[in-house]
């Protein structure tokens, strides 16, 4: 009797590979949905910054770090299932969840936020990767095993959108009148744009998200453009 | 004035070396009188032409406080991308020389454990070359980085088709997942073996895989492949004195998705064997490719859709069903036209005859 076409065994085999796959999916799709809301509250109370003036930042900045520890815990979990498996096996899932996620830590730090003992809070903080990393306890760029971490990716990207928010806030602290806030943000986001044109991009999402960067940079320009016509810059941020 | 320019036109250089040119060539002050620079004739110093030049002022990029993390991350990107690349450009040639073997197999005529000797030995030398390339990308790929360049490894589906078809030719039985990654490790190994050979000190730049300490930790599940790779690995050891080589390992969806184009291959080889031999393939008595293509063809209806790629899936499964169709047909002409033929008929081959059998 000739072997059969197909191990009997394999069947069972593969099906059972298969249900695993879908239901580590389903767990996972659980936790970025609540990562999700998650971030959503807090970039919705990070929205408020731009009818907030800088007086009282630190009241606003205090309940943004509320939206932030919830964040990061949920990314504790998150990070926890997903190092069981092969870490780019599934990791376009939460790509945009997270990066939405780190956006809120890095323009909640930049705006004074997420200060320590040792770094205290200061406007105009960029967080680096690494810092973003550690604000979130888990590794970054990692190469030498196979976990969950932050990739540079992400980073850049959720840089890039912390861009199109400052630009936006460039504008609406002028009709705060803090004007100074505008120029810092200005200079600010200038610095970056020259950072990002250091890139050598391919023709993929990062690149697409990139050119957007220029039109912050735009945008922040004539603000600033406005302000000086006016003779409306600050003294000490004009030299 | 008219005058002036008149006179200095005809012998400006000499004029001026004449002029200004002597005290140079006794200037001791700046210390380097007889080395350093060449002369002209005159004595003066040539160093702007054939001498040191002072080195050129780098050019100045703007710089800010972030320009050293840019350009930090841009290298660690620009790693991966090169990385990428150079994985999809090998990648594309594993393909080529796969779709090789598929066609040289196509012109098998019947299931046989020993393949026409001019089909095996392409085979084998297409495989050699496979082999070199794929040492060549395992490196790019070790732990981490298996799924992350996953897109770019497209070859490896085609690498399992052509060797499932190969194996179903021999043996009329699917190759199981185990088999193939232990074959296509295999192939990696010997590949690893050869170019060593040819370039003794090639210190080749693992780049990311010097820190995984076993390679084989990273195919997981894959691992029970049986006790035969594990000797193989520790000779290897023992005579190379070195870590030992990366090994290119192949996922679960890399034979799924080949086994699905092998049921395509299945029809091809069904459709041309019956119309040019006059017999369905396989053991006649006992299970012929139709069985085979019946059984494949339930095999993938009951499994579950694999998450991720849905709609791939769908599209393979139903590309496999028409398959399933074309070969169940052939099952039928056979059975019903077979009988009408004489015993030992076969079709005149010499003269041009599209398949009478054929859809």
């Amino acid at each position: 009797m000739a072997p059969p076409m197909i191990d009997p065994a394999l069947f069972d085999q593969l099906k059972e590979n298969i249900e695993k796959d879908g239901s580590i999916r389903k767990d996972l799709e659980q936790i970025i949905e609540e990562l999700n809301q998650n971030v959503s509250y807090t970039q919705g109370v990070l929205s408020k910054v731009h009818s907030t003036p800088r007086s009282k930042y630190p009241a606003l900045l205090s309940q943004v770090e509320g939206g932030i520890k919830k964040e990061l815990e949920t990314t504790t979990r998150l990070s926890r299932f997903a190092s069981q498996h092969p870490y780019y096996k599934y990791n376009y899932k939460w790509g945009r969840t997270l990066q939405d996620g780190i956006a809120t830590v890095l323009l909640c730090a930049w705006l004074g936020g997420m200060g320590s003992d040792s770094k205290p809070g200061e406007v105009g903080r960029l967080l680096t990767l690494e810092e973003v990393g550690e604000v979130f306890g888990v590794p970054v760029n990692l190469k030498d095993r196979d976990a969950f971490h932050i990739t540079i990716e992400e980073y850049l990207l959720a840089l890039i959108s912390v861009i199109e928010d400052l630009s936006r806030l460039a504008m609406n602290s002028v009709t705060l009148g803090d004007t100074e806030l505008a120029v810092q943000i200005s200079g600010f986001v200038k610095d970056l744009h020259g950072g990002f044109q250091m890139l050598n991009l391919k023709n993929d999402i990062l690149r697409k998200r990139t050119d957007s960067v220029k039109y912050a940079v735009k945008k922040v320009e004539d603000v600033v453009y406005d302000l000086s016509l006016r003779n409306l810059i600050p003294a000490k941020e004009a030299q | 004035m008219e005058g002036r320019k008149m006179d200095e036109a005809p012998a400006p250089k000499r004029a001026k070396i004449v002029s200004e040119g002597t005290p140079k060539p006794i200037d001791n002050s700046t210390g380097n009188t007889m080395s350093g620079f060449k002369r002209d004739r005159q004595g003066n110093e040539k160093r702007f032409n054939n001498g040191p030049r002072p080195a050129p002022k780098p050019k100045v990029a703007v710089r800010n406080a972030y320009t050293p993390m840019f350009e930090q991350l841009r290298d660690e990107l620009d790693a991966h991308h090169d990385r990428r690349d150079r994985l999809g450009k090998v990648s594309r040639d594993v393909t080529g020389l796969s779709k090789k073997i598929i066609f040289a197999l196509q012109r098998v005529r019947t299931i046989n454990p020993d393949l026409p000797p001019q089909i095996q030995a392409e085979v084998d030398s297409r495989l050699a070359e496979i082999s070199k390339l794929l040492a060549v990308m395992a490196p790019d790929v070790q732990g981490i980085n298996r799924y992350r360049y996953s897109r770019s490894l497209m070859c490896l589906e085609e690498l399992a088709e052509a060797l499932t078809f190969a194996h179903y030719l021999k043996t009329q039985t699917l190759l199981k997942p185990e088999e193939l990654s232990a074959f296509v490790e295999e192939l990696t190994r010997q590949g690893a073996v050869v170019s060593e050979e040819k370039e003794k000190d090639k210190d080749e730049p693992m780049p990311d895989a010097s820190n995984t300490p076993a390679p084989a930790a990273a195919s997981g599940h894959r691992e029970a492949t049986g006790n035969d790779p594990e000797p193989a690995e520790n000779e290897q050891q023992q005579h190379q004195s070195e870590l030992e080589p990366p090994i290119m390992s192949t996922t679960e969806d890399d034979y799924l998705y080949g086994v699905f184009d092998l049921s395509g291959e299945m029809m091809r080889f069904a459709t041309t064997s019956t119309a040019l031999t006059g017999k369905m393939a396989g053991a006649e008595d006992e299970r012929t490719i139709v069985e085979d293509m019946h059984e494949l063809g339930s095999f993938f209806e009951m499994l579950p859709t694999k998450a991720g790629d849905r709609k791939q899936w769908e599209k393979k499964l139903d590309v496999m069903r028409q398959s399933v169709r074309k070969v169940e047909r052939l099952g039928y002409d056979r059975k019903i036209r077979g009988s009408e033929r004489p015993q030992g008929w076969v079709p005149d081959l010499t003269v041009d005859q599209p398949g009478e059998d054929e859809e």
